[in-house]
């Protein structure tokens, strides 16, 4: 649709704005945009999840865990960084706080997993019309999730049962367990509710959803903008989150070395819950005012 | 294209006291990537105090411009901006959406995404919470006092009916205090006593509190009744910017971009006199004049016929099913009743007692207003849900027993938002997509045909969303004709389009006659009622309140009353005049007069 | 099969559990409370169980959840689910260990787990069914959590039956437009898979239809000042939330119960 410069189309007024407009930059409102519609599509699709009935086989639940498609897509075609935060955050708000099942800091846990995971996932991906990276990107976002879970799942094991390495079968049958879990995830959440439907959704989205938001669509190859806004505070946070990710491994520590002095435990018991609820809860508030004040300085 | 503004001369004591509130000077505006500006070379005053319908066609930059007006553009929506808009003195371009939006209220056609708190109170002092004001608690009790709507504030967000919910959006925009209020489209989605309520709503702001208030707006008896001056906007420049007399003394022009002059304007055209009446009682004392005294006194209209009787002979009541059909019956509903579980555990009621028989050949028009159970019948009759109690048959099937995959072979239910029937990337292949999953034979050029019919063929291969709201219909149209239905079913199918794609989708509905055995609209739409349908069903909190011609149905005022319905104009002013029949159109209404004049 | 008109899994339905949500909150000991307090009080007993071994402060910690949750007036819904939960939890592990030759050792062991677990758990349900998500954002706000984060607890709450609603739309357009399975194999599994790629497909309109939504939303955030960040804002909004007399009462009785429970812990301990 070219229209020949007719004489009305001659500006009288004086150009105000620099550039193109097609900046890469994000502004903040669009960033928001990310975010709540990652958060509402991820949070939906948990939503219908939890209303199909889930089929058990004795312990390992033969279910599927999340539409992986839903946030992959999100991750694939806008900003990586955004569209991972929105995600876990609409399936804590969606299912686990609206439908009464939310599970106070475990939370905090699973929303670092899926975070790491869908970010991770979105920076592979340089070409969203590439069908080997996203099928690569959907087993990575299990696998990153599923892993990490994994490993706070053995640690709490580890801290919840004194000396659990020595209690026989205990450690093998916890790694069985995750194990098979982890082989159906990638299968049924990873690959068919995962990279399938991701290689039909993404190529047909592209160029079409970015414009709604008002963005340029992303060209293979380039940057993804608002990936990692910051490289600095960006490792910072993600090391932060990482600790807080192991919250448990930490109070782990904590308890073999108090577990070692035997004698002195039981005497300095009482003061010694008090002192590490209150360090725990001072690592929390330290990770949530880092997070806000990095907000801040992003606006 | 001169771009030449007129100014307003003030017609309250409040306007232009302190000169225009928002001036725009050479204003251009191109989006990101768009290969042409949208606003072009833009310069005009809104008067202070003064109560401004924008109109136009669609993609005109209506929208664009009074997104100019709060910072939106060029603040949130990037690209390329020229000129400069200046609002109570502050230039748009240096200041900031937040900091605009104190002085500037912008309420949005999709009302229900723009309510972002759970309950009503919460929503009403959201941004003067925002920005920090310690009285947010009296701006939201004041707003919500000025709207009427004290007994909501309670509430969620979700068990608001549209009306409530797009008061609660004007609420929450006033609590700011602005001294602008922009309404993009307010009566888009609401039965005409409610649409009503909110203009009464805007003009009592607009009049008692000296906000000045712009509409866009296409329905042009609003802009007649409330409007003190219309910018009409063609291309990206306003045409011109008149007081709404003379704007509706130009109708050509107006008619020329969608907005035909209301029936008021065109009963006293067609009569041959001039003037411009802008209300019913003021075009009847135009006609009075036509008409002999003493003659045709407002009579008994002719006798509404009782609950589900045929109205096959004007006037008879007749009970019953068997007689007086009009074809064979597409439909048999039989004591159907329906209820939904509220919070407290309890049902209430949306359908009660529904006997219902639909024949071939008929255009039935279901009306009543919000709420009344219009698209929960619609959704029965598509076996979409199944009635709690009663029976309902369609083409010989069972709602009961039939799938409502196998009802979709007889029965095609075309819904409200047509972005929700658009299920895949192209118009072609989602009206493809139910001949041929269902492997009917010809169905390219079952497609092609239907394509050609709606007069999509060019726009086929794009999606649906994509094309403007009069094109996004007759793509649902072509969805539901390409099913093959006996029993075409519609929601609301002229919600939110401008007259002239209106007029459109009417006159396609028309043409289709032929194809559709029986069809079935639910709508607010009296025009679309008067000149379509040959059947009105009125419902009323779940009951058929009445059931005849559209000409028994609209010269019954206690039915009307009940049900919140308006007949158009052209009937009101019928009825004004006494006349008998009530006319339904200009052309009838001319012709009753002239004949009596003779 | 004659079909019937159902009450659950429907859009009605949703909004219903969503309202109850907020109702059911109301009368519970905890949903009286200051929701920083509950918190908080959630925070400390969440950490508590990690920190010993000993079963006799374990069991009166376990006891001590049982009483929130009485206090609390959690569901019967939300504590089946829990109740069940966790024993199918105790039963797979324990079959599991002592299929690589555990022994009671073993169980003992997973019992004590259990038992921390089950604390955390029922001290979580407590806390957290007592907070709307209203309560819950405020609380969020206090602790300087992003605001974001604060804001998309109440955006959830008030977006999610527009959002089903939608779903369900599409998902019934679909099921008109499309053929019906005509044999549905064993356990009918052609259905099933039916349902799986007609949930996937509706996805592409959703995504498109949604965005839409999601623009006018943040639009209207904009222009209400959500970004703008305002000083007092937060003080405002966090204004009305107070430290009473009941949340102080909780907090002693809390801790006189804690202390008591260590103490009996030291008198009478026991371990593995």
């Amino acid at each position: 649709m070219t229209i020949p410069s007719a004489p009305e189309d001659v500006r009288t007024g004086t150009l105000r704005t620099v550039g193109s407009g097609a900046a890469p930059e994000l502004s903040s409102a669009q960033k928001l945009m990310i975010f709540v519609l990652s958060m509402s599509l991820f949070g939906l699709s948990n939503v219908i999840l939890e209303i199909i009935p889930d089929v058990s086989v004795g312990p390992v639940e033969v279910d599927v865990s999340y539409f992986v498609f839903v946030p992959l897509t999100m991750v694939a075609l806008f900003s990586p960084f955004w569209a991972a935060l929105g995600a876990p955050l609409g399936e804590i708000v969606f299912t686990d706080l609206l439908m009464g099942d939310f599970s106070g800091l475990a939370e905090v846990e699973g929303f670092i997993q899926m975070f790491l995971a869908l970010y991770v996932a979105g920076s592979l991906i340089r070409n969203p019309r590439n069908r080997g990276q996203l099928t690569f990107a959907a087993i990575m976002v299990v696998t990153i999730d599923k892993v990490l879970s994994a490993a706070v799942d053995l640690t709490k094991v580890f801290i919840g049962v004194e000396d659990a390495e020595l209690v026989e079968g205990l450690p093998q049958s916890v790694l069985l367990l995750e194990g098979i879990g982890f082989g159906v995830d990638v299968i049924i959440s990873g690959i068919i509710f995962g990279a399938l439907p991701a290689i039909w959704l993404v190529p047909a989205l592209h160029g079409k959803i970015e414009p709604l938001l008002g963005m340029r669509p992303r060209v293979p190859g380039e940057p993804i903008p608002g990936s990692a806004p910051r490289q600095g505070w960006f490792v910072l946070v993600a090391a932060a989150l990482t600790v807080a990710s192991f919250f448990f491994a930490f109070l782990e520590a904590w308890d073999v070395e108090v577990g070692a002095v035997d004698s002195d435990f039981r005497d300095t018991y009482g003061d010694g819950f008090l002192w590490v609820s209150v360090a725990a809860l001072v690592l929390l508030l330290a990770v949530a005012l880092a997070i806000a004040r990095r907000k801040g300085k992003q606006r | 294209m001169t771009g030449a503004t007129v100014q307003v001369p003030a017609t309250s004591a409040v306007e232009d006291a302190h000169g225009p509130i928002i001036t725009v000077r050479d204003l251009s505006f191109r989006y990101p990537g768009a290969a042409r500006d949208t606003l072009r070379n833009v310069t005009l005053d809104i008067p202070r105090g003064g109560f401004v319908a924008v109109v136009g066609d669609n993609g005109s930059g209506k929208t664009t411009l009074c997104k100019t007006f709060n910072g939106l553009v060029p603040h949130y929506w990037a690209g390329e901006f020229a000129g400069e808009v200046r609002v109570a003195g502050v230039d748009t371009f240096t200041s900031c959406v937040a900091e605009l939006s104190a002085t500037v209220g912008y309420v949005y056609q999709d009302f229900q995404n723009q309510l972002v708190r759970p309950t009503v109170l919460d929503e009403v002092s959201f941004a003067p919470v925002n920005f920090g004001l310690a009285d947010h608690r009296e701006r939201a009790t004041e707003a919500l006092e000025t709207l009427g709507l004290m007994d909501l504030a309670e509430k969620f967000v979700w068990q608001l009916s549209g009306g409530q919910a797009h008061l609660v959006a004007l609420a929450a925009v006033l609590a700011m205090r602005p001294q602008v209020l922009v309404v993009d489209e307010p009566v888009a989605e609401l039965d005409p006593a409610r649409a009503e309520m909110i203009y009464q709503r805007l003009a009592a702001l607009n009049t008692e509190h000296g906000i000045t208030v712009v509409t866009i707006e296409h329905h042009a008896e609003f802009i007649a009744r409330y409007a003190r001056s219309v910018l009409l906007m063609d291309d990206g420049a306003p045409t011109w910017h008149l007081p709404v007399a003379e704007a509706f003394a130009r109708s050509q022009e107006l008619e020329a971009h969608g907005i035909p002059a209301p029936q008021t304007v065109q009963a006293v055209r067609a009569l041959g006199l001039g003037g411009a009446p802008r209300t019913v009682a003021a075009a009847a004392e135009e006609l009075r004049r036509l008409v002999p005294a003493g003659s045709a006194p407002v009579g008994c209209a002719p006798a509404v016929a009782e609950t589900g009787a045929r109205p096959g002979t004007p006037g008879e009541p007749c009970a019953g099913d068997g007689r007086g059909e009009v074809g064979t019956a597409v439909v048999r509903a039989r004591g159907v009743a329906h209820a939904y579980r509220s919070v407290s555990g309890q049902l209430e009621p949306v359908l009660r007692g529904i006997d219902l028989v639909l024949a071939a050949g008929e255009r039935i028009a279901l009306v009543g207003s919000n709420g009344s159970g219009k698209t929960t019948l619609l959704r029965m009759l598509a076996g979409l849900a199944v009635p709690r109690e009663g029976r309902i048959v369609v083409d010989g099937l069972d709602t009961r027993s039939a799938s409502p995959a196998v009802l979709a072979d007889h029965v095609a239910y075309l819904l409200q938002h047509p972005q929700q029937m658009f299920l895949t990337d192209s118009v072609r292949s989602d009206v493809a997509l139910f001949p041929s999953q269902r492997k009917r034979p010809g169905t390219t050029e079952l497609v092609a045909q239907v394509l050609d019919r709606v007069r999509l063929t060019g726009l086929a291969d794009r999606d649906g969303r994509t094309l403007s709201g009069g094109q996004q219909r007759r793509g649902t149209l072509a969805i539901g004709l390409a099913m093959r239905p006996r029993l075409l079913l519609l929601d609301e199918p002229t919600s939110s389009l401008d007259s002239a794609s209106r007029d459109d989708v009417i006159g396609m509905l028309a043409d289709l006659r032929a194809h559709i055995e029986c069809a079935v609209i639910a709508t607010h739409d009296m025009h679309l009622v008067a000149e379509w349908a040959t059947r009105v069903l009125v419902l009323d909190r779940g009951r058929v309140l009445a059931d005849g011609t559209p000409r028994q149905i609209l010269s019954e005022a206690g039915v009307l009353a009940r049900a919140r319905l308006r007949p158009p104009q052209v009937t009101q002013i019928g009825q004004a005049l006494g006349l008998e029949p009530v006319p339904l159109s200009v052309a009838e209404l001319a012709a009753l007069v002239r004949g009596e004049e003779a | 099969m004659a079909r019937k008109h159902r009450d659950v899994l429907t859009v009605e339905w949703v909004k219903l559990e969503l309202i109850r949500t907020a109702y059911a909150s109301r009368g519970g000991l905890f949903a009286r409370m200051d929701p920083r307090v509950v918190v908080l009080w959630y925070l400390v007993l969440a950490i508590v169980p990690w920190l010993t071994h000993n079963i006799t402060v374990l069991a009166l910690l376990f006891a001590l959840g049982v009483v929130s949750v009485v206090l609390a007036r959690v569901g019967p819904l939300v504590l089946g689910l829990f109740v069940i939960g966790l024993g199918f939890d105790i039963v797979y592990t324990a079959v599991a260990s002592l299929f690589f030759g555990g022994g009671w050792e073993t169980l003992a062991a997973l019992g004590m787990l259990n038992l921390k677990l089950g604390a955390v758990s029922m001290f979580s349900m407590a806390a957290f069914v007592s907070l709307d998500p209203e309560k819950l954002s405020d609380a969020l706000l206090a602790f300087r959590a992003p605001k974001l984060l604060a804001f998309g607890v109440s955006y959830g709450y008030r977006m999610l039956p527009i959002l089903m609603e939608e779903f369900i739309t599409v998902f019934d357009g679909h099921r008109l437009r499309s053929a019906p399975v005509e044999r549905p194999g064993l356990f009918g599994w052609r259905v099933v898979v039916r349902v799986a790629k007609t949930a996937v497909r509706c996805f592409y309109p959703i995504f498109l239809n949604t965005a839409v939504n999601v623009r006018t939303t943040i639009e209207a955030l904009e222009t209400k000042g959500f970004t703008y960040g305002a000083p007092d804002a937060r003080a405002l909004r966090l204004g009305t939330l107070r430290v009473a007399g009941i949340d102080w009462a909780v907090c002693a009785a809390t801790a006189v119960l804690l202390t008591g429970a260590v103490l009996a812990g030291q008198a009478w301990p026991m371990f593995r």
